[in-house]
């Protein structure tokens, strides 16, 4: 069998830490969809103001999705530009 | 390797078994993984049908247009839980990481992040669920209104997708285009 050398090791629990990082999308999801729901709830409430209720919408959900980003990036990093095996 | 940690010495164990059998083993624990996304969808589009029968209870005359609503609603919250369900499938019927050249431990480990990453889905599918509730809710209270709240509804749950899409990305990078194997 091939040994595991530590670099094997640390390209390994960065497949596994990719995967773990990106459950941080849970978060955006949840958020967004409730902003989502609020937001047909108010165009239903008051149709005339549906621009300006979108709006705040799109606005609000763009700050919910930040820490979804956050999560995409480690991840990306840990796969394209992992800087845990420069450190070996 | 006497006096290896625990860590090593589990990962020494797992290095006796076959390249196949210990990428398949992981395979199936990515799998099951992946299938944990079911409980977004699950509660999402449960909210959804609890506004929908609510919409009825009020409004008896517009029970078309919000059963209309709620389905539209709650087959956008399901999109999560079928992504999952591909990569699951995926790792069941169609592995990738088998017949691919490259450290097995990273390739095994590669299969259990790929269905880790899907657990995401619990988030868009409980976000477009309640996002249907509410456009279930607002067609109930106001039926001439439908197209707008649709509208509304559907905006703020492709937002909501997002971040399961960028899980899927990361999943199918895991399994098809591995970066890591390479820097071995």
């Amino acid at each position: 069998m091939e040994p595991i050398t530590g670099r094997a090791l640390i390209l390994a629990c960065s497949a596994i830490g990719a995967g773990l990082a990106m459950i941080a999308g849970i978060g955006p999801g949840i958020g967004q969809g409730y902003a989502a729901g609020k937001g047909a709830e108010g165009v239903g409430r008051q149709p005339e103001a549906q621009a300006d209720i979108v709006r705040t919408m799109l606005l609000g959900a763009a700050v919910a999705e930040t820490t979804g980003i956050y999560g995409l990036i480690i991840a990306l990093i840990l796969l394209f530009a992992n800087p845990l095996i420069g450190l070996l | 390797m006497d006096n290896a940690n625990f860590i090593v010495r589990f990962l020494t164990w797992l290095m006796t078994f076959d390249r196949k059998a210990l990428i398949l083993a992981a395979s199936a624990i990515g799998a099951g993984f992946a299938m944990i996304a079911g409980i977004g969808p699950g509660v999402g589009q449960g909210y959804a049908a609890g506004k929908g029968a609510e919409a009825v209870s009020i409004n008896p005359k517009a029970s078309k247009q919000a059963t209309m609503v709620m389905l539209l609603g709650a087959a956008v919250a399901e999109t999560s839980g079928i992504l999952a369900l591909v990569v699951a499938l995926i790792l069941l019927f169609g592995n990738p990481l088998v017949t691919q050249q490259g450290a097995v431990l990273i390739l095994a480990a590669s299969a259990i992040g790929a269905g880790l990453s899907m657990i995401a889905g619990i988030g868009p599918g409980i976000g477009q669920g309640y996002a249907a509730g509410k456009g279930t809710e607002a067609t109930g209270r106001r039926p001439q209104y439908q197209s707008n709240v649709v509208r509304a509804m559907f905006l703020g749950q492709a937002v909501a997708q997002t971040t399961g899409i960028y899980a899927l990305i990361i999943s199918l990078v895991l399994m098809f285009a591995n970066p890591l194997v390479r820097l071995l």
